[in-house]
């Protein structure tokens, strides 16, 4: 690749538009901090200059920089807005430089925060995964049972867990338990039913060359067709995951006393919403990067597809 | 007592209340080391007759016995390959080899078991390959890779359904001239008894001691033939001899007769 295609590009351009902007006078009562803005411009724009260096595909490139340069576009554009021009209510929306800053002020408070909604969502979605994919297993491999319980989990399954939640308030001790039985549920039947419907399709030739090798029941059932059965059970792993993220903040916002959604749930009703969007973007952040981590799980399993 | 004893075997199935006859009262028996080719046209029976060796199907009436004792379905004293999907696709060629020697003989290490592995990736020439995944070998590969597991395994019996069917002409020679090499061996060891399910008449001349041939509906055994040709057999120099000829018309002749009695007309011109 050429120089000017890889550090002479529309996104190195929209960076020194959003940080000339900056320095347009404010319009606004209190101060907009533009300066944080121009702290986190610079920060990914090294990025983007490292990046530029290393990436030898012109393709992954691009799609680095397009990204970058969507956010440079829409933190300009927000800039403008609310800060240079008061386009846009100031109290509803605040200026992105006081949202940066409210990001350190709170840092602790939103770690907490993301622990705690994390650690809801990896017991429920853990506890779901453990049991659903051996049941799964043994009910498909028994195609009997298995018949039924198609049915049965589809049934379940069209369930939106979240109306568990009042049932749910009443039967268990705490908000917490509450919130990792919704995912608990959320997850439990998609999984089974992916992990059911992979076992029974399952290719006939592959079962047979397994029998004429002799295995046992147990190595069939773990070494053979669990992992023959993996591409759908992860279908059913990603269907959980997502409406595990929907239901958890769902859930934060109606009755929990921590979390990402009681986080923007109590600074909405205070009428903080520099805050607000503070944590509409943190939540964003997290469940791009979990689906980041799970993804790339997923392509290490099945690595050995075509 | 033969190695494998095949008495009155028949198979019946049922669909829509319809009976069909696969098999009817096929008897014959395979030797200790000797190298039999099942072959026949398409529905003859000879894969069925195949599954019932490997243990997955069950006869009607009849048995299989082994060295004298009846199976009872799959067992760890018979090694198989199929014509395809024999190889689990989520391990590499040596696991898959490996995973093979771990179910016929449990008793030995992982390390010895690897080594067993990579020893006979190396004999069907795949030593490069092993760290490859099925996806990434061509079909010719792959059942390399299933010939090695089976020798591996290094049970007493070889079963094989049309391991070569899916296979291009060139490569097919190739990987017939393999298995011969490694069956006949260099005389050291004793041969395995292999049992090779195929229609293709020239590879059953060139690796078999004994033609067993199937003729269908209902599915029986139609002609026993032992081939006339000493070991090791070279196939270059084999195909150019006249008995060769001779012997390969004399097979056609059966194995077309068959089919030209089943439609019943002398006006089939082959």
């Amino acid at each position: 690749m050429s120089f000017r295609k890889r550090y002479v590009r529309l996104t190195n351009l929209l960076f020194l538009v959003l940080v000339a902007a900056q320095f347009l006078p404010d319009r606004t009562a209190k101060p907009a901090e533009c300066a944080n803005v121009i702290w986190f411009a610079v920060g990914l724009e090294i990025f983007v200059i490292i990046a530029s260096t290393l990436i030898k595909k012109e393709q992954g490139l691009s799609l680095v920089l397009d990204i970058v340069g969507f956010v440079y576009a829409l933190l300009l554009l927000w800039t403008l807005a609310s800060a240079k021009f008061m386009w846009l209510k100031e109290s509803l929306f605040p200026p992105p430089g006081r949202v940066f800053a409210q990001f350190f002020i709170d840092f602790t408070q939103i770690m907490t925060n993301i622990r705690s909604s994390i650690s809801i969502i990896v017991q429920g979605y853990l506890l779901a995964a453990v049991i659903a994919v051996p049941l799964g297993l043994f009910l498909g491999w028994n195609a009997r049972v298995g018949n039924a319980a198609t049915y049965i989990s589809k049934f379940l399954s069209a369930i939106p867990p979240i109306v568990y939640i009042p049932y749910g308030i009443a039967l268990l001790p705490t908000f917490r338990s509450v919130s990792v039985m919704v995912i608990f549920l959320a997850t439990f039947w998609p999984v089974l039913a992916g992990t059911m419907s992979g076992v029974l399709n399952v290719e006939q030739k592959i079962i047979d060359s397994a029998k004429v090798l002799n295995v046992n029941p147990i190595t069939m059932l773990f070494s053979v067709i669990l992992p023959a059965s993996l591409p759908q059970i992860f279908i059913g792993c990603n269907q959980g995951l997502t409406v595990s993220f929907v239901l958890l903040t769902s859930a934060e916002m109606i009755g929990a006393r921590d979390g990402l959604g009681y986080y923007v749930k109590n600074y909405s009703d205070f009428g903080d919403y520099t805050r607000t969007i503070l944590g509409i973007i943190i939540i964003g952040i997290v469940v791009v990067a979990i689906s980041f981590l799970f993804n790339k799980l997923q392509h290490y399993l099945l690595r050995w597809k075509k | 007592m033969s190695k494998i004893e095949i008495n009155h075997l028949s198979l019946d199935y049922f669909e829509k209340n319809n009976r069909f006859t696969a098999l009817k009262d096929v008897t014959f028996s395979v030797e200790a080391g000797e190298f039999v080719s099942v072959i026949g046209s398409s529905g003859c029976g000879k894969s069925t007759l195949l599954s019932i060796l490997e243990g997955i199907k069950f006869p009607s009436e009849g048995s299989i016995l082994i060295d004298g004792e009846p199976i009872k379905g799959t067992g760890n004293d018979r090694g198989v390959v199929f014509q395809s999907y024999s190889l689990f696709p989520w391990m590499t060629a040596r696991k898959n080899v490996e995973f093979g020697v771990k179910q016929a003989k449990p008793e030995l290490p992982k390390a010895e078991r690897l080594r067993i592995a990579d020893e006979f990736l190396e004999k069907v020439g795949l030593a490069a390959f092993k760290a490859n995944y099925p996806s990434q070998l061509s079909g010719g590969m792959q059942q390399r890779v299933a010939i090695a597991r089976a020798l591996a395994m290094d049970t007493d019996i070889l079963l094989m359904d049309e391991p070569f069917g899916a296979i291009d002409a060139k490569n097919r020679t190739i990987l017939q001239e393999l298995l011969l090499d490694l069956w006949e061996g260099d005389g050291t060891k004793e041969r395995k008894t292999v049992v090779f399910v195929t229609h293709d008449i020239d590879e059953a001349i060139l690796l078999s001691d004994r033609i067993v041939m199937l003729s269908a509906s209902p599915g029986h055994v139609y002609k026993d033939i032992s081939v006339p040709f000493a070991r090791p057999r070279n196939r270059a120099e084999l195909v150019q001899t006249a008995e060769y000829g001779m012997f390969r018309n004399e097979l056609l002749s059966l194995f077309y007769g068959d089919i030209a009695d089943k439609i019943g007309g002398s006006e089939v011109v082959l």
